[in-house]
């Protein structure tokens, strides 16, 4: 065989491991796309309309499990508590009406995986940047998401105290 | 004639100093070099920008460091130094460098017992000597006792309530490496 069938060969058998890959993502990728989705969703910008706000907070919403449990608390800002997945939009919608833009993100994510694969914790370092606040938040929050019907749904929510 | 064999001469001499004598490798060493720099300032000494005054007045606001993570490969973090600690669990698997971090000082080592007494630091009962602390306080806190593989950290500028302060204790796996600067 010559050089450049080998090469071929070698190129059709990475293509096929990078099909096999892409299409059948661990479970620790999928849960990080769905903190981005999370992200992405949370934030929102300074010429959205109320439609569109509306929908972002409805939006929010299915990442979420029906009974989740939302502890929030951050130093110097008020303490908030969820237990369900219907108090979110309610919420999100405050927030969007009380801030001109709003910008979440995930940038440090650790994934644990329990054994059995059907639940997971998320470690993450929690970065909100709020329009006209000089300091940006950034909190620790631990993440437990578990697989409901093969979508990875968040469970519980609470922020972390890195330096106790 | 004379002009412009004077100008190509120059303009040689320019190619030559823009791309070398061999263009080829030239671009192997360039491109070699900006591997090196990218693994070397993602994963050795990572750059970091402080926000917030918490180190003032030791490291002011928007000011650039970087964090050598290589630090504490042959000895553990000293009283004293000023670390990097990381807001989420550390990597199981990998040695991925955190996007955000705390910059904070070390004041109490594993197995000490740290408590602020009228501002000053009480390290298993002895006052700790702290001359990069030039703003005193007039904090007090009950005695922590650090676990085998705990330290105790806090920023240098202690001059707002020690409510809206991040300080306290974490594992050792926390810290990122040293600040540089």
């Amino acid at each position: 065989m010559k050089w450049p069938r080998l090469l071929l060969l070698a190129l059709v058998v990475g293509l096929l491991a990078w099909a096999w890959v892409a299409l059948h993502p661990s479970p620790e990728k999928l849960i990080r796309k769905q903190m981005d989705g999370l992200a992405h969703a949370a934030s929102f910008g300074p010429n959205q309309g109320a439609l569109a706000k509306l929908a972002g907070a409805e939006n929010l919403a299915n990442f979420f499990s029906t009974n989740v449990e939302i502890k929030i608390d951050i130093p110097g800002h008020q303490e908030h508590r969820l237990m369900s997945r219907s108090e979110i939009p309610q919420v999100a919608m405050g927030v969007r009406a009380s801030v001109r833009s709003w910008s979440v993100a995930f940038p440090d994510v650790t994934v644990i995986v329990n054994a059995g694969q059907e639940s997971a914790v998320a470690d993450a370092t929690l970065q909100v940047k709020i329009a006209g606040e000089p300091d940006m938040i950034v909190q620790e929050v631990n993440i437990s998401l578990r697989k409901i019907n093969g979508q990875w749904l968040i469970d519980k929510v609470e922020t972390v105290r890195t330096l106790q | 004639m004379t002009d412009t064999q004077s100008g190509t001469g120059l303009g040689s001499r320019l190619r030559i100093l823009a791309v070398g004598r061999n263009p080829k490798r030239t671009l192997v060493r360039a491109a070699i070099l900006a591997l090196v720099c990218l693994v070397f300032f993602k994963f050795v000494l990572l750059p970091v920008r402080v926000e917030g005054f918490s180190m003032a007045p030791t490291y002011a606001n928007h000011s650039v460091n970087f964090v050598n993570r290589l630090a504490y490969f042959w000895h553990e973090p000293h009283r004293g130094d000023v670390v990097g600690i990381r807001l989420n669990l550390p990597p199981t698997n990998g040695w991925s460098a955190p996007h955000i971090m705390y910059l904070k000082r070390v004041i109490g080592l594993p197995g000490e017992s740290v408590q602020f007494v009228n501002g000053r630091v009480r390290v298993n009962g002895q006052a700790l000597e702290e001359p990069y602390e030039k703003r005193p306080c007039d904090w007090n806190t009950d005695p922590v006792t650090l676990g085998s593989n705990e330290y105790f950290f806090v920023g240098d500028n202690r001059t707002m309530p020690k409510e809206e302060h991040t300080f306290g204790k974490t594992e050792r796996s926390r810290i990122v490496g040293k600040a540089v600067l």
